[in-house]
């Protein structure tokens, strides 16, 4: 670690600390639990990942495997600070969420498929299965958020303020942590990938301050989005989180099996007619 | 999936649709919010209103009588001129037709059940009407679209806008019953 990554390190940590005070002030674990446990597994697997560097050193093996570790459980609570995103809205519409979260929920188990058969593919390295695995929850977790603002503008809804900025954030770093997981393991896969399977030691070793600073330069932009993105959130959190607006009153269930046919015949017949108007 | 070339711009992509969606979702919050706007409020065809006016001035005896005492020259920028109302009034339809396609999205959004294959259907129907809007806009623009045609395709939405009204008359009655209803238990 460079003096510049020591100093990132220490920032984000700051930062880290300071949106877990914000959330503990705003008592978010109440409308946001899982946004909340998110943010307070970062800050520990920081914590956790800065002993075992003191402890193994930087190099080892157990910090090696502490931190690919990390990374997934850090993806794995972000999943569900995801998932409540998306059911803090339209939990209270009983018709759309219904039909959304099976959606959702389709489009995750697709993008998790897609995700281990990526994964199966790659060389037999462990960190090379985490960057894929973690690479590919990061592109489904921007198309979720997509396809939920997507679900909320067609129905005529809107996230609150400080959701729309959570999803901001997420939706910044999982971006940025994806191409540059991309671009990493493109390194490592296909450049270095026969230097670090034969045996060329030897070129290795010349290849290796290379590697460093590839790893270094990763590092100090992963960690300038990741301060960015809490600051943000600190940033939204600055104000007390408004009360959960109550439950919208619901039609009778009638009214939308007599009408909803209704309207789509019409919306059709009026589609035919334009078409008779193309026809020559 | 494993090359840059498709990661990095799918990642770009989607961070773009996301930003987009996020900002025009913002603009048209204050208008569609079921939350705080009354289903009786939303308008259903404020442009067919002026479907009687639009109908004289697009008429083939008016074209016919233009074309019999006018110059040639006057009755030509008298069709242009006509050709951009009927353009604008086909816009106004679109308006008309989304806002009633609006009425089905709140009316789904507020009903405790509904259909994916009702849901699908719309969206379809979306997706193909704004397709061939533009197609016909086209046809109206480069002036090979009889007129008369447009007038047929008024009378639909005119219909159409009846049929929602009467909807959304009973609407309010159901909604006023429910309130009624939880009042009084």
């Amino acid at each position: 670690m460079n003096h510049l990554e020591i100093f990132l390190s220490w920032s984000t940590f700051a930062f880290q600390l300071t949106l877990c005070a914000f959330l503990y002030a705003r008592k978010a674990q109440r409308t946001l639990p899982f946004f909340t446990a998110y943010a307070i597994v970062i800050l520990l697997n920081m914590i956790w990942l800065w002993f075992v560097y003191q402890v193994f050193g930087f190099l080892s093996a157990a910090a090696y495997y502490c931190y690919w570790i990390s990374i997934l459980v850090n993806a794995g609570m972000r999943s569900l600070a995801i998932a409540e995103l998306c059911r803090f809205k339209l939990g209270g519409y009983r018709g759309i969420w219904g039909l959304v979260w099976r959606a959702l929920a389709g489009l995750s188990a697709l993008f998790l498929l897609h995700a281990a058969i990526d994964t199966w593919g790659q060389p037999n390295r462990f960190a090379i299965y985490s960057l894929t695995l973690d690479r590919d929850l990061e592109i489904a977790s921007v198309a979720i958020l997509a396809v939920l603002l997507l679900v909320h503008n067609y129905y005529g809804l809107s996230l609150e303020p400080l959701q729309r900025t959570i999803a901001i954030g997420i939706c910044f770093i999982a971006a940025t942590d994806a191409i540059g997981y991309t671009v990493l393991q493109h390194l490592y896969t296909g450049f270095l990938f026969p230097i670090l399977s034969g045996d060329h030691s030897s070129l290795w070793r010349d290849l290796l301050p290379y590697s460093v600073r590839i790893n270094d330069l990763w590092s100090t932009v992963h960690l300038s989005c990741f301060m960015f993105t809490i600051g943000i959130w600190c940033y939204a959190l600055r104000k007390p989180i408004p009360a959960r607006a109550e439950a919208p009153e619901l039609l009778p269930s009638d009214v939308y099996r007599e009408l909803s046919p209704a309207i789509n015949m019409r919306l059709s017949t009026f589609n035919d007619r334009l078409v008779e108007l193309l026809k020559p | 999936m494993n090359q840059p070339v498709v990661i990095i711009p799918l990642a770009i992509a989607l961070v773009g649709i996301f930003l987009w969606i996020l900002s025009s979702g913002r603009k048209s919050q204050k208008t569609i919010d079921p939350s705080f706007l009354s289903i009786d409020a939303l308008p259903t065809a404020t442009h067919y209103g002026y479907f009687p006016q639009i109908r004289q001035a697009l008429s083939i005896a008016d074209t016919n009588y233009l074309r019999k005492n006018a110059p040639p020259h006057v009755v030509k920028q008298a069709l242009r001129e006509r050709r951009a109302v009927a353009r604008g009034f086909l816009k106004g339809l679109r308006e008309d037709f989304s806002n009633l396609s609006r009425l089905g999205r709140m009316i789904a959004a507020l009903s405790p059940e509904i259909s994916h294959k009702q849901e699908t259907e719309r969206l379809v129907l979306s997706f193909k009407f704004q397709i061939l809007y533009r197609l016909v806009w086209l046809r109206l623009a480069a002036g090979n679209l009889p007129l008369e045609q447009l007038e047929q395709l008024t009378g639909l939405v005119g219909r159409l806008a009846t049929r929602m009204d009467e909807a959304m008359a009973e609407i309010s009655a159901l909604s006023a019953g429910q309130t009624a209803t939880g009042l009084g238990a």
